[in-house]
């Protein structure tokens, strides 16, 4: 049974990769705990309350899972490209697009049924959001415009674009707010499981499955690897590095458009203004937390879910602002990179 | 020419958050570090530069306020890349969610929910003895607030500073080659780190123009986007503070020119006219990263025991 047996050096190289996590985590929890009582808030109060709202009760649960479908989407777009060593800052930007696409298609074809309607709206929220990130990818090969800025700019573009979609095009008067009509009835996703979430959860799956299986299998996923870890490198053994770089980026536009339409399709049935939430934010801090790392992705956004489902719990119960948990998120953030250096010190200084 | 005063009168005004974020963009990415943070150090300068005016009293006092703490985090930004060679630009974001965090964190906890948010004084315009009287350039250039003598002349100062002393000289070339400065006796982390701290206090104080100007009172989507364009208004003036000043006349331009449309109640839906400014930067920064200089070093960190030709 050797198989079962870890060389000390195996259990090393697993325990230098969890402690830093175990590490960032424990000092986020502290130093905000310390902010909270500063406020004259419980901290143990507030950290039961964002903790354990996703357990408690079956409601807390869908939320949580329902929450984690467009993160682990908008993450995965931000991982796709990193890994080429591109950042793509408008997940935001591409997920409201594919959203107006598939809220636009779910409201024009309203009669259609499912088996048709519901392919149709996701698939046009991925093609939106690739050609949403199409135009950043484009005037970054042919111009050289830093990806940073121009996808970060698109987002603020996609912002007019919903909201007149939302108040001009097909807008439902009675909202109070820009919101548009309801997509047809064989647009919706239907209910799945018990207790029953909408089925985007298993297409989120499936999408997070694929993608892991494409970075670590696929021609172009070690294509994609090449790049990013040395370009010049990979461009002399014959890989076309803008090619790459394009497909990476439109591919990250391609699922948070499809996010888009997810969250139509599942959670809201209608394009509504501001449904993007802070889900950019949170699926960057979760890439980052992640490393890049498309397999731990998933797992880092459903402890991302649990938190932001549990930080509106927190404001209820303990009082405290749920604006505390962005600053957890971006603690942890911050303190797994401080880790690193000191792990790395360690390290040397063994030697 | 009734048209025209007011115009200019409100964009020297627009220009003011975008000159001030840009030249901290610029002093930073000169000495090689590219602080991507801007938008987070804006919100969190307007937020602590408004609540610290309410509640200590002074505008003054909320910029001092919002310059300190945009220099914290500048201080972190510098510390962190130099001192443990971390990534520039995840530090730079992570810095923007956690400021981003904070500043609302601190609007909830001081104000709360109210219905009528609290004002705050806007700054008075202060009228330079004759040369505000000039026609048209008199109202426009001399008949404003403090900070924009303060934007206009920090862009002077930044310009003698950097190509005309002997400091500004070593700042540059620790931006464009470190490990010739450093054999040179130029202390490279110590020259970042202050003008990563300098820049991001002057990002925070473009912040706390925002409702010391505007509004009158903080809401969390006040900056919507200069930050972001500020980094586009730094590639769009190469990185030299003389350019991106004329540049700021631009972004602020198209700014004023969304606002006044919808004013006008021109036929076009106000959603297209309010995506002018980004559209608009785009299709500029198409052309411009042709001939932008850019830092050599920029992004880069510096180790000086690495054995690259850096």
């Amino acid at each position: 049974m050797t198989t079962l047996t870890l060389s000390p050096g195996a259990v090393r190289a697993g325990a230098s990769r969890v402690v830093p996590y175990v590490i960032a985590v424990l000092f986020a929890f502290l130093a905000s705990g310390v902010l909270i009582a500063v406020l004259g808030h419980d901290p143990v109060d507030a950290f039961r309350a964002i903790l354990t709202s996703s357990f408690k009760s079956s409601f807390g649960f869908v939320e949580t899972v329902q929450k984690w479908v467009p993160l682990v989407l908008l993450a995965l777009g931000f991982t796709i490209p990193l890994a080429a060593g591109k950042y793509n800052i408008g997940g935001e930007g591409q997920l409201l697009v594919g959203a107006t696409a598939a809220a636009g298609v779910g409201i024009v074809f309203a009669n259609l049924p499912m088996v048709v309607l519901l392919p149709a709206i996701l698939l046009a929220g991925v093609v939106a959001g690739a050609l949403w990130a199409g135009i950043a990818a484009w005037l970054m090969d042919r111009f050289g415009v830093s990806e940073i800025l121009s996808t970060v700019l698109l987002n603020f573009i996609s912002f007019g674009i919903v909201d007149y979609v939302a108040s001009e095009v097909w807008s439902d008067p009675a909202a109070g707010h820009p919101t548009t009509i309801p997509v047809g009835d064989g647009a919706l996703l239907p209910l799945i499981g018990n207790p029953s979430m909408h089925s985007g959860v298993l297409l989120a799956v499936l999408v997070a499955a694929g993608t892991v299986i494409m970075m670590r299998r696929s021609v172009a996923g070690f294509e994609l690897n090449a790049v990013g870890a040395n370009a010049r490198a990979a461009q002399v053994h014959g890989i076309r590095i803008g090619r790459i770089v394009v497909g990476a980026l439109v591919m990250g536009g391609a699922l948070g458009g499809f996010a888009g339409a997810v969250e139509v399709a599942g959670i809201h049935g209608k394009l509504i203004e501001g449904m993007q939430s802070n889900y950019l934010l949170l699926a960057i801090i979760i890439g980052l937390i992640a490393r890049g790392n498309t397999l731990a992705v998933p797992f880092v956004a459903f402890g991302i879910a649990v938190l932001e489902v549990g930080a509106s719990a927190m404001q209820r119960s303990a009082g405290v602002p749920s604006e505390m948990v962005l600053i957890v998120e971006a603690l942890i953030l911050f303190f797994l990179l401080l880790s690193d250096v000191v792990g790395s010190r360690l390290r040397r200084s063994e030697r | 020419m009734s048209e025209v005063v007011p115009f200019l009168q409100l964009m020297v005004t627009a220009m003011v958050p975008f000159i001030l974020a840009a030249q901290g963009t610029m002093l930073a990415g000169r000495a090689g570090i590219f602080n991507v943070a801007q938008e987070g150090m804006m919100v969190l300068g307007a937020s602590v530069g408004f609540l610290v005016s309410l509640k200590v009293g002074g505008n003054l006092v909320g910029l001092i306020a919002a310059a300190l703490i945009g220099a914290i985090f500048g201080l972190v930004l510098g510390w962190t890349t130099t001192k443990f060679g971390l990534d520039q630009f995840v530090i730079s974001l992570a810095l923007f969610f956690l400021a981003t965090g904070v500043a609302s964190l601190l609007y909830k906890v001081v104000i709360g929910v109210t219905l009528t948010p609290p004002l705050i004084d806007t700054l008075a315009d202060w009228k330079i003895p004759l040369l505000g009287d000039i026609p048209v350039l008199g109202p426009v250039l001399f008949n404003q607030d403090g900070m924009v003598y303060f934007a206009f002349l920090l862009s002077g100062i930044l310009y003698w500073l950097l190509y005309r002393t002997n400091l500004g000289l070593k700042l540059r070339s620790v931006g464009e080659n470190p490990k010739a400065a450093d054999s040179l006796g130029i202390n490279v982390a110590r020259t970042r780190i202050v003008t990563a701290t300098v820049g991001s206090a002057l990002m925070a104080l473009a912040g706390a123009y925002l409702p010391m100007v505007y509004t009158g009172t903080y809401t969390d989507g006040i900056v919507s986007g200069r930050g972001w364009l500020a980094i586009a208004l730094a590639f769009f003036g190469g990185w030299r503070p003389q350019y991106i000043l004329a540049g700021a006349a631009f972004f602020a331009g198209m700014e004023v020119l969304a606002l006044r449309v919808q004013v006008a109640g021109v036929a076009v839906p106000h959603q297209f006219v309010s995506m002018l400014p980004y559209v608009a930067t785009l299709l500029v920064m198409m052309f411009a990263m042709r001939w932008a200089r850019v830092p050599g070093f920029l992004g880069g960190n510096y180790d000086r025991e690495s054995r690259t030709a850096h």
